[in-house]
């Protein structure tokens, strides 16, 4: 304990009195690496999180429950209303929708002159109130309105699909608005035309249109049948395996999967990011610590002849590396008080505010609280081991070397 | 109090350097010891040996009836702590310290709290009374010097070595410090073996010894008694 307390001493007297300027840089470097640290791994959280929030808000929602694929794939699910009420019972499940998914050629004749632009797409069949539980589609309106239940006549088409959004592409149909009439080819040879109700923001560039469900059935001349069905879940009272396993224990025979599953490629992708956060977060950790060690290295080699002196009067040598690694702890200390001040109270709160728009989403920062844990104990580990190494150097010399040079 | 017998130090290096080459004697306690030689004699070496801040080559130091060289380095700093107050030629204080703090870091050290009065008391004995908040930068040569001849009795030591406590310093000074000795050493019976090159300084002292050439050349008694 005395040691403790002489140890404590030393380091309080040299942080009070030693150089101002190296506790400064230290600080600053310190805190620059817990900001790079944080920026980088919350800037990737956050670039994850908004492609799986728009996933999950604009295409797969949580869950999605496909038609049995043994012994045979079939094309629907029967009886889906039934379904989706059993999977509705299960607790936790917020919300699901009955989706058919059709293909079909787009066509659109702009300005009515007989010359038409037609498109492949995938044209859902959506109850409109249902979808609104499950997907945001509707708040996405850049033009027109959403879909009610009774607009057999019409349909919403993805601002990618309909053209003059942004950059012009081929397989565009060259500037649908709402109002303007589009022709549907169905591959059973049905042929409808619709007035187009609304233009939504097709943040992923996916061409696809909705009609609604009775119009769907009216095509495909089914009824209460689903090519799908969406599950929206709440994720703090379950993770997306349980409610998957509780699903499966229901409907044994459908064919259920995770957004993450259904995202096969893009989950990879997602994977990659995390991989990318933690070498970046590796490396902060490692400029951080060699900085630290080569500055309390050069403050301890300045620091020799005094060490020496401390050393000849009695102190001992562990007493002298504890003092060291004391003032370590301070630097790395205020670095990372410094750091997460930068990151949680000025640049998150901006970000918040001023999220970047990316396309497809906005990105503000998303910290992790494993990452933040993490990244702080790495960061003052690393802190202390960069101080204790240069420090024990220094204090194993030669007392009278030390003192003379 | 210190019996020192056939000591012997040799620096190593391509050609090794014999700077002790075989010293016997012993002090008394309550003695007031000089060593004297001329330059590169092997005052100071002997001194360091005697000290606890360096290893002999050879030979056998008993310091208060304790075989201190056969004692660990971490023991060796704990009897230097309590047993040994040492001043150094240059001052050798601690710049981020007061003279204070200075004085009473070692009682911290030995017992887990700063005897803060015996140091006060301890620079006022020394004429600091007055300079108790001062830092080094602050404090004459003199000055400076008695801050250390304080901070070395901090912990009541047996022993008080003094590596040519005077040679920076200016008479004035220089006579301030060693009448401080020689108080220390009559009023309180403090042993001291002080390394010095002023032979004037003998008429402080109980006893020389006389070094040339790393060996003990002569032990001469001042006179003055214990």
């Amino acid at each position: 304990m005395k040691d403790i307390k002489t140890a404590i001493f030393i380091a309080y007297k040299s942080l009070v009195k030693g150089s101002k300027s190296t506790l400064l840089l230290l600080v600053f470097i310190l805190a620059l690496s817990y900001l790079n640290m944080m920026f980088i791994s919350g800037i990737l959280a956050g670039l994850q999180n908004v492609f799986e929030t728009t996933m999950i808000n604009v295409l797969t929602s949580h869950i999605t429950v496909g038609p049995e694929q043994e012994p045979e794939p079939k094309q629907y699910i029967l009886n889906a209303d039934q379904v989706r009420r059993q999977i509705e019972s299960i607790p936790g499940v917020l919300a699901t929708a009955r989706h058919y998914s059709l293909a079909g050629s787009i066509s659109f004749d702009k300005d009515k002159n007989g010359i038409t632009k037609s498109v492949s797409g995938t044209i859902i069949g959506i109850d409109p109130i249902q979808e609104e539980k499950v997907l945001t589609i509707y708040r996405l309106l850049k033009n027109g309105q959403y879909l009610s239940p009774t607009d057999t006549d019409q349909i919403i088409i993805s601002s990618a699909l309909a053209g003059g959004y942004g950059v012009p592409a081929p397989s565009d149909l060259g500037g649908v608005r709402a109002k303007d009439k589009v022709k549907i080819t169905y591959p059973n040879g049905v042929i409808r035309t619709y007035t187009v109700k609304g233009i939504y923001d097709d943040t992923i560039g996916i061409f696809e249109t909705f009609i609604t469900t009775r119009e769907a059935e009216s095509v495909l001349n089914t009824y209460n049948s689903a090519s799908q069905i969406l599950v929206k879940t709440d994720l703090s009272l379950n993770t997306l395996n349980g409610y998957e396993h509780k699903i499966k224990l229901l409907e044994p025979k459908l064919k259920v999967q995770n957004f993450l599953d259904i995202l096969g490629t893009v989950a990879a992708f997602l994977n990659a990011l995390n991989l990318i956060s933690f070498i970046v977060g590796f490396i902060s950790v490692l400029v951080a610590a060699i900085t630290i060690f080569v500055l309390v290295y050069i403050n301890a080699i300045s620091k020799a002849r005094q060490i020496g002196i401390l050393r000849a009067i009695g102190i001992k040598q562990r007493i002298v590396v504890l003092s060291y690694v004391l003032q370590s702890l301070f630097y790395a200390f205020c670095g990372v008080l410094a750091g997460a001040f930068l990151v949680f109270a000025v640049l998150t709160p901006l970000l918040n505010r001023y999220p970047i728009n990316i396309d497809f989403g906005y990105l503000s920062l998303v910290h992790r609280k494993m990452v933040v844990v993490l990244g702080t104990i790495s960061l003052v580990a690393a802190g202390l081991l960069a101080g204790f190494v240069p420090a024990r150097i220094v204090a194993k010399k030669d007392i009278l070397k030390a003192i003379w040079g | 109090m210190i019996t020192v017998t056939d000591l012997k130090k040799t620096y190593e290096g391509k050609v090794p350097t014999p700077a002790l080459k075989g010293i016997s004697f012993e002090i008394k306690d309550g003695e007031f010891v000089a060593v004297m030689g001329r330059s590169g004699s092997g005052k100071s070496t002997l001194l360091h040996q005697l000290g606890l801040l360096d290893r002999p080559t050879s030979g056998k130091i008993i310091l208060n009836n304790s075989d201190v060289l056969a004692l660990s380095d971490q023991k060796r700093t704990i009897f230097r702590l309590k047993e040994l107050g040492y001043v150094f030629q240059e001052y050798a204080l601690i710049s981020e310290f007061d003279a204070w703090e200075n004085v009473y870091l070692p009682s911290l050290a030995l017992k887990g709290t700063p005897d803060k009065k015996r140091a006060q008391e301890l620079l006022e004995l020394v004429g600091l009374a007055d300079r108790l908040d001062h830092y080094p930068n602050e404090l004459s040569g003199g000055e400076q010097q008695r801050v250390a001849i304080a901070r070395a009795l901090i912990n009541s030591p047996k022993v008080l070595f003094a590596d040519e406590p005077t040679a920076n310093l200016d008479s004035a000074s220089s006579q301030t410090v060693l009448k401080l000795f020689l108080k220390l050493n009559q009023e309180f019976k403090q042993t001291i073996v002080m390394v010095t090159h002023e032979p004037e300084d003998k008429k402080y002292v109980h006893r020389v010894l006389w070094l040339s050439d790393g060996l003990l050349e002569k032990e001469e008694k001042t006179g003055k008694k214990y």
